[in-house]
């Protein structure tokens, strides 16, 4: 390609994802003539989520709840326990939940929302390349070491800029290449990746309403662990939606394999249990659907930037999977960093990765870091004390259920046994360690 | 749409429920079946929510491939633990096509 047909911006963000879309829109607002790259039809086509925290939006588009294609706000939390036919359950919820800023917690559809926000960022005077497919960079090698210089397309279009942003998600083939050719550090343990699937369920609005006991944009959001997910490790959410209801799961890609069971059959299994079962009656199936979820956490995240590139979001692998389960707001904090470090290097015209150091900086002071860093040892418990997700979930519903099962025997001695049964195969001095790991849990 | 139960519904079903550009000229997958020839435990066919693999009706050592069905999580990437399968992404605007996602 002749030089004078270059096209060169000051900035490619590739994936118009949470982190792509909230670094273009940082750049774009400072004045960066910035391109999306997105493999979908629209941004969101490729997407899968339910919950967004929307603390780091809220910054940057204040108050966009009044706008955006939110289905409900969360008022409500629940952690569940599932036995083979009973629940233990942990309700929580807040009348000041259900004011604005709704703790910024909010159940939406990806396609759409992600759609919306790629709105905003044209708005903001970016260009979104939607349907465009991102192939590998482009490397300048003149000064010995290589400094990403652009990103070419399928169909062997070439797009130059000064600074690439990889928002290229989880299943990040982009990254990957990337990392290997610049090459930049990989993280200190591999990258473990659990795969979630959901369904989305159609019902009538009132009907959620009354199931779920919901007034007006109320929404549910409800985690459920146990014998469902025994052997495998992950759990199941239940999201309410306006006149839908997110029902899915996600479990670790390796542990499927041990127990050599496919999602679809852990989806089967979870749809089976009375409780879930209840809530899904008479709904009808509107769409099925799988995402990847990068899940070895802190001491898994590599280096973050290079010569003229810097990694975002999922791709970067910015996910806390503790009980908190965040990674859009995370995908949304480390892409807006990557942006204002983008704005940075512009004015000192460094896009070297000395110029760009200011992203690690950022990104180490800045919340996604700090929480990360808090629930590094999740992984590690997950996969050290299986019994937590599985066995004592079980156990737990067989006392509560076997203490207030009437019988013809005296009160004592039916607690007496409903002890003893409890304690039965329980591996005692595991118990108490598992229940001192959990701590790193919550 | 049919008033088919939401309990106990095959992958095909649901599969149907979803919406895809399709691209039957350009298969996006495309696994080594040298590779699978070897390979005892084809996880490829446990792990894959859309049950993009399936043995071969013909011939049980090699890997029959419904790319159309995929669902572009990549979990099958990450699983294959010998590098047998070639993921690429689908054209722009093509394969699956979330409307809730």
């Amino acid at each position: 390609m002749a030089d004078a047909d270059r096209v060169k911006v000051d900035a490619i963000v590739v994936g118009g994802g949470p982190a792509g879309l909230s670094a273009a829109h940082t750049m774009a607002s400072a004045g960066l003539e910035t391109i999306v790259i997105e493999r979908g039809e629209y941004a969101g086509a490729k997407n899968v989520g339910g919950l967004v925290y929307g603390t780091v939006l809220n910054r940057m588009i204040p108050n966009f709840f009044e706008h955006a294609p939110v289905e409900r706000s969360v008022a409500r939390r629940e952690l569940i326990f599932l036995g083979a036919g009973e629940h233990v359950r942990l309700t929580f919820g807040a009348e000041e939940w259900a004011r604005p800023p709704f703790n910024h917690t909010f159940i939406v559809h990806r396609s759409q929302f992600d759609r919306w926000f790629a709105r905003q960022v044209e708005a903001a005077g970016a260009t979104l390349l939607e349907g465009t497919v991102a192939e590998a960079l482009l490397y300048d090698t003149a000064g010995g070491a290589r400094q990403a210089v652009g990103v070419r397309v399928r169909g062997d279009e070439e797009f130059f800029a000064n600074v690439v942003v990889l928002a290229d998600g989880a299943n990040a083939l982009v990254t990957e290449q990337a990392r290997r050719e610049l090459p930049l550090a990989p993280g200190r343990v591999k990258q473990e990746y659990a795969v979630g699937v959901k369904e989305i369920i159609a019902l009538p609005r009132g009907r959620i309403e009354d199931r779920f006991n919901l007034a007006g944009n109320e929404g549910a959001a409800l985690d459920f662990f146990g014998v469902p997910f025994e052997g495998i490790i992950g759990g199941g959410f239940l999201y309410t939606a306006r006149e839908t209801i997110h029902l899915g799961f996600a479990a670790r890609i390796e542990s499927l394999r041990h127990a050599g069971i496919g999602p679809s059959q852990v989806m089967e299994r979870f749809k089976e249990h009375p409780l879930v079962r209840r809530y899904i009656e008479g709904g009808e199936l509107q769409e099925y659907s799988a995402h990847m979820i990068p899940e070895g956490g802190f001491n898994a995240i590599g280096a973050l930037a290079g010569n003229g590139v810097m990694i975002a979001g999922d791709a970067a692998g910015f996910v806390n999977m503790s009980l908190y389960k965040e990674g859009t707001n995370h995908a949304m904090e480390t892409g807006r960093a990557a942006g204002e470090t983008a704005a940075e290097a512009r004015k000192c015209g460094d896009f070297s990765a000395r110029g760009l150091a200011g992203y690690e900086r950022r990104v180490r002071g800045g919340v996604a870091y700090a929480d990360l860093r808090r629930y590094r040892k999740v992984p590690e418990v997950l996969e050290s004390s299986p019994n937590l997700l599985s066995l004592y979930p079980r156990k737990v519903n067989r006392l509560l259920v076997e203490f207030f099962t009437l019988t013809d025997s005296p009160k004592r001695a039916q607690q007496r046994k409903a002890i003893r049964n409890f304690l039965r195969g329980l591996p005692k001095f595991r118990f108490i360690r598992d229940l001192i790991r959990a701590r790193h849990l919550a | 749409m049919s008033d088919q139960k939401i309990e106990k519904m095959t992958v095909a079903d649901k599969l149907y429920r979803t919406k895809y550009e399709p691209d039957a000229a350009h298969p996006h997958i495309v696994v080594d079946q040298s590779v699978c020839a070897n390979c005892r435990e084809k996880v490829c066919l446990v792990v894959c929510p859309a049950e993009v693999y399936k043995a071969d009706p013909n011939d049980p050592n090699k890997v029959a491939v419904s790319h159309e069905n995929c669902l572009e999580c990549g979990t099958c990437r990450k699983a294959c633990p010998f590098d047998g399968i070639k993921w690429l992404y689908p054209d722009g605007g093509k394969g699956v096509k979330y409307r809730f996602g």
